[in-house]
């Protein structure tokens, strides 16, 4: 029953997000088309060519009414078809597809590592709460954490890349470079991805580490941790073993929507390091007004937000023993 | 029942606790500064922030941070760029935390609307926040008053879920029951004994507000999506990313080092003062760590 | 043969509203084999004392005295050191079992993990020994019970299933806490009997409130009031001509004896009345009792009172 209200739940969702992208250009003012031909306002009016044009009427379809206009692109959704981008001149569908993968990889690297270390952290200074460890790691974190990402990716850029030129400072792989085997390129793409994944982990470390903080505090006054150490148990295996679990089971949820924060920082990230992947192109969209581009990206990202909430929410079913066996 | 009345002795208190957290006083101290900086800007500026004069000059006694690219005063860029950010942080975070607590006291209070307005927050909650205002944005003119839109309605969501939660438990308390069975109007109880009770815990929401709304200000700047005609610490970050040699030349140290800091201090600040704040109205916190 | 000897015991912590006095100068004995009582309403110290003993409290509490146990005294013993005799040596169940057993741990791991960490054996052995336990605090179907977490686990089961945790290293000493509150009258009745079966060959601080559960399974029984031991006998004595009159009132307030409350109400811990703590509320007060403050005297053999009445 539970999961069942659950799943509507993102279905209603995934179903408003298609329709928000849907009729947010349709009723701006004026139509998307004189959005794309220079609205006023615009730092950069976009010169379209007549074939191109062509191909964003057809799939804007203006000339019918509103419903076969939805119901047209529910379809073509179905089919995977997102529209023409006009700055790349290629489907957007094709053009999102090379760069998830990116994005996917930077994500997924940068999240395992500041869920885990946030963990841990907010885990170490609730168990030595007021001592000197815990107030060291709380103004550090709360400290680093309040740098905006793209500032901090380009302190990191002139420190690690510039001054000490460590790390390369711009894409996800060298360019024009011929691998001699697959695991120079798999170090060529880690060499790539160090500094933006350290940028992404050091702005979201700070919110899992005070998530997890607080709520090892109250676990560290449940009776049961009394209980634990009367049987002799020592610390560290009282907070691996008793307090961690019960701790994170209420935060789980939380630290799920903290992926749906990580996105933002992603694009930023992305637009720093040049990073090729979905948030980079999100930013070339706004910069050459592709509307299309824009609209796609957006609801790709959306629905791999909503994909890792409900993978999260799943997961937390599968934890919490009380859940489980009902 | 409980009489809600405010004395100068009771803040008195109220201020001795808040000021045990060292923290705190230093994010209040930082947000001061920061404050008289944009309430006085024109008399503390150097310079008119949008005069043109020689382009890219080191700093020097007549442009202590230097000029950018198309010869403003970066210093007086800076002091006027708080006026931008902090006017829309704080106006944005008042007036959807107003908003967010009317609807927050609503759906608490009454199941059926509450049902129907978290379905909404849950939708709203569920968008990552970001590309929702990077399209919007670039859909809409961009102006100060449609960032201000824009962030106000992104912003409501989540004050309505913690007001409604604490609703939830304020509305079984004995009080509110006596008072329910002594026939007081729904108007009445809720902002009686329900609203002030909320108020510690919205407090400490605008602060975190105010400082989500700091980045997301900055964050659309740097993209190039804030206001053009305002100067912004993230548009002036903007334009710093986007000179070509910003690396490799030192000018960074006085074209992008400064507005970096400053939107840093400033979400700092709000930070400190908002951490202070909830260990000060969450008893659960209370006196668990003494920063 | 005195297993455990609490010396002049004081145990205070400070809290926002002042110092704490919760064990005030207490001495006390346990013999071998021997069940002692420790009553006293809710509020007088009586878990404090019991914690103490174990040292498993906040890192700002002071404790002082001795706490000679097997000759050695606990409070000079290293933080490690001591922990090779919690759960060892003395074992301690604690109150409100359906909060002291963790919720995300199965009860068969949650007994094992205390023999594997004290006795030499593997995992899997300790296992098995687990099983054997919960068998022997009648948990129907051992096997299976010892899988499952607790919330499988009824009120009773788990207060068994606490008694098992206490039980898994076979120690000298159970302090048991309030085993009994919260639990129904027939369920509480087993659980009695079953604490008599398992202490067979050991030592307990039965700590309660419950006189009735007091009476039945204890050898000795020392009252509280007030972090301070006001009344100390056999069993059978002190119910059967109690000399305190705190210990006549706690008598007198049974439903049996006409359900009579004390007047007033216990003090706190951080403010005591002068002279004698229960005067405010004693029938008998006489001027004396409220400027000095009564020692413990030696009425009988093995019967000690702090009152002025018997000096």
């Amino acid at each position: 029953m539970h999961q069942i209200t659950k799943i509507a739940g993102y279905v209603t969702i995934i179903l408003a997000v298609i329709s928000f992208n849907f009729f947010l250009p349709r009723f701006m003012p004026g139509d998307p088309l004189s959005f794309l031909t220079g609205a006023p306002g615009m730092d950069m009016p976009i010169v379209l060519d007549e074939a191109t044009r062509a191909k964003l009427l057809a799939y804007y379809g203006l000339d019918k009414p509103l419903l076969q206009q939805f119901a047209d692109y529910m379809i073509k959704l179905m089919h995977g078809d997102l529209g023409w981008s006009t700055y790349y001149n290629a489907p957007v569908s094709s053009i999102l597809a090379g760069r998830l993968k990116w994005t996917l990889l930077l994500i997924g690297t940068s999240t395992l590592l500041y869920i885990a270390l946030g963990i841990v952290l907010g885990a170490i200074s609730a168990w030595n709460r007021g001592g000197k460890s815990d107030v060291g790691l709380l103004l550090l974190l709360l400290s680093v954490g309040s740098f905006p990402p793209f500032f901090l990716g380009m302190l990191l850029i002139i420190l690690f890349g510039v001054k000490l030129n460590l790390f390369p400072v711009f894409g996800a792989q060298s360019p024009f470079m011929a691998y001699s085997s697959p695991v120079e390129e798999a170090m060529d793409i880690l060499h790539h991805l160090i500094l933006p994944a350290t940028t992404l982990v050091i702005t979201h470390i700070g919110g899992v580490y005070l998530l997890m903080r607080n709520s090892m505090l109250n676990v560290i006054g449940e009776d049961y941790i009394l209980t634990a150490r009367a049987k002799g148990l020592a610390e560290w295996y009282i907070l691996r073993k008793h307090a961690m679990k019960n701790a994170l089971l209420p935060i789980t949820t939380m630290i799920a929507l903290r992926v749906g924060f990580m996105i933002s920082g992603t694009i930023l990230v992305e637009t720093v390091f040049a990073y090729p992947g979905v948030g980079m192109l999100l930013f070339d969209a706004v910069m050459y007004r592709d509307y299309p581009l824009l609209q796609g990206a957006f609801l790709i990202i959306t629905l791999v937000i909503i994909a890792a909430n409900f993978v999260a929410d799943m997961v937390y079913l599968r934890l919490d023993p009380r859940l489980r066996h009902d | 029942m409980t009489e809600k009345t405010i004395e100068l002795t009771d803040l008195r208190r109220l201020w001795d606790t808040y000021s045990e957290k060292r923290i705190g006083v230093i994010g209040l101290v930082i947000m001061l500064v920061f404050i008289v900086m944009a309430v006085f800007a024109p008399y503390i500026a150097p310079h008119d922030p949008y005069e043109l004069y020689n382009p890219m000059e080191p700093p020097g006694p007549d442009h202590l941070l230097g000029t950018n690219d198309i010869g403003q005063d970066i210093l007086s860029e800076l002091i006027y760029g708080a006026r931008v950010s902090l006017f829309i942080a704080f106006f944005v975070s008042i007036v959807s935390g107003l908003i967010g607590t009317i609807l927050g006291l609503l759906s608490g209070y009454y199941e059926h609307v509450g049902f129907f307005i978290m379905r909404i927050v849950d939708a709203f909650l569920a968008i990552p926040r970001l590309p929702l205002i990077i399209l919007i944005a670039a859909f809409m003119r961009p102006s100060i008053w449609n960032l201000v839109i824009i962030f106000t309605i992104l912003g409501w969501p989540i004050t309505t879920r913690i007001i409604r939660s604490e609703v939830l438990s304020l509305r079984t308390r004995n009080y509110v029951e006596a008072a329910r069975m002594l026939g007081a109007p729904d108007s009445y109880i809720m902002i009686k004994h329900i609203l002030p009770n909320v108020f510690p815990l919205l407090v400490v929401r605008l602060v975190v507000e105010a400082s989500h709304v700091i980045l997301a200000e900055s964050s659309l700047s740097f993209l190039g999506l804030g206001d053009p005609t305002a100067k912004s610490w993230g548009m002036i970050l903007h334009y710093a990313f986007m000179y070509p040699t910003i690396y490799i030349s030192d000018v960074w140290k006085w074209w992008m080092l400064p507005p970096g800091l400053c939107i840093v201090l400033t979400i700092l600040s709000l930070m400190f003062i908002g951490y202070a704040l909830e260990e000060l109205v969450n008893p659960r916190l209370r006196g668990m760590t003494q920063v | 043969m005195t297993l455990l000897k609490l010396k002049r015991l004081r145990t205070c912590f400070p809290t926002r509203d002042g110092l704490v006095k919760a064990v005030n100068t207490v001495d006390l004995e346990i013999g071998a084999n021997e069940i002692l009582g420790l009553i006293g309403e809710t509020g007088c110290g009586k878990s404090i004392l019991g914690m103490s003993i174990m040292r498993l409290l906040q890192p700002s509490t002071r404790i002082e005295g001795e706490i000679i146990y097997k000759g050695q005294d606990l409070l000079k013993l290293s933080e490690a050191e001591m922990r090779k005799i919690r759960g060892k040596e003395i074992a301690m169940i604690l109150q409100n079992p359906a909060t002291a057993l963790n919720p995300v741990l199965t009860v068969g791991d949650q007994i094992a993990e205390a023999i594997w960490l004290h006795q030499t054996m593997t995992k899997r052995e300790a296992r098995e020994k687990a099983i054997e336990v919960l068998r022997s605090v009648k948990i129907p179907s051992p096997e299976k019970m010892a899988n499952e977490c607790p919330h499988k686990f009824s009120g009773g089961m788990k207060e068994r299933a606490m008694i098992a945790i206490g039980l898994a290293c076979n120690p000298a000493l159970i302090i048991a806490d309030e085993p009994t509150r919260g639990l129904d009258a027939s369920t509480k009745e087993q659980i009695i009997k079953l604490m008599k079966e398992v202490t067979e060959e050991k030592s307990m601080l039965f700590i309660t409130h419950d006189l009735d559960a007091a009476a039945e399974i204890c050898d000795t029984v020392a009252v509280m009031y007030a972090g301070e031991l006001v009344e100390c006998a056999k069993t059978g004595d002190l119910f059967g001509k109690p000399l305190h009159p705190y210990t006549m009132g706690l008598l007198d307030s049974l439903p049996c004896r006409g359900l009579k409350p004390i007047r007033g109400m216990s003090p706190s811990l951080i403010d005591y009345p002068s002279g004698c703590r229960f005067h405010p509320r004693c029938d008998y007060a006489s001027a004396i009792c409220e400027k000095k403050h009564p020692e413990m005297v030696k009425v009988e053999d093995r019967h000690y009172v702090r009152c002025f009445m018997y000096l």
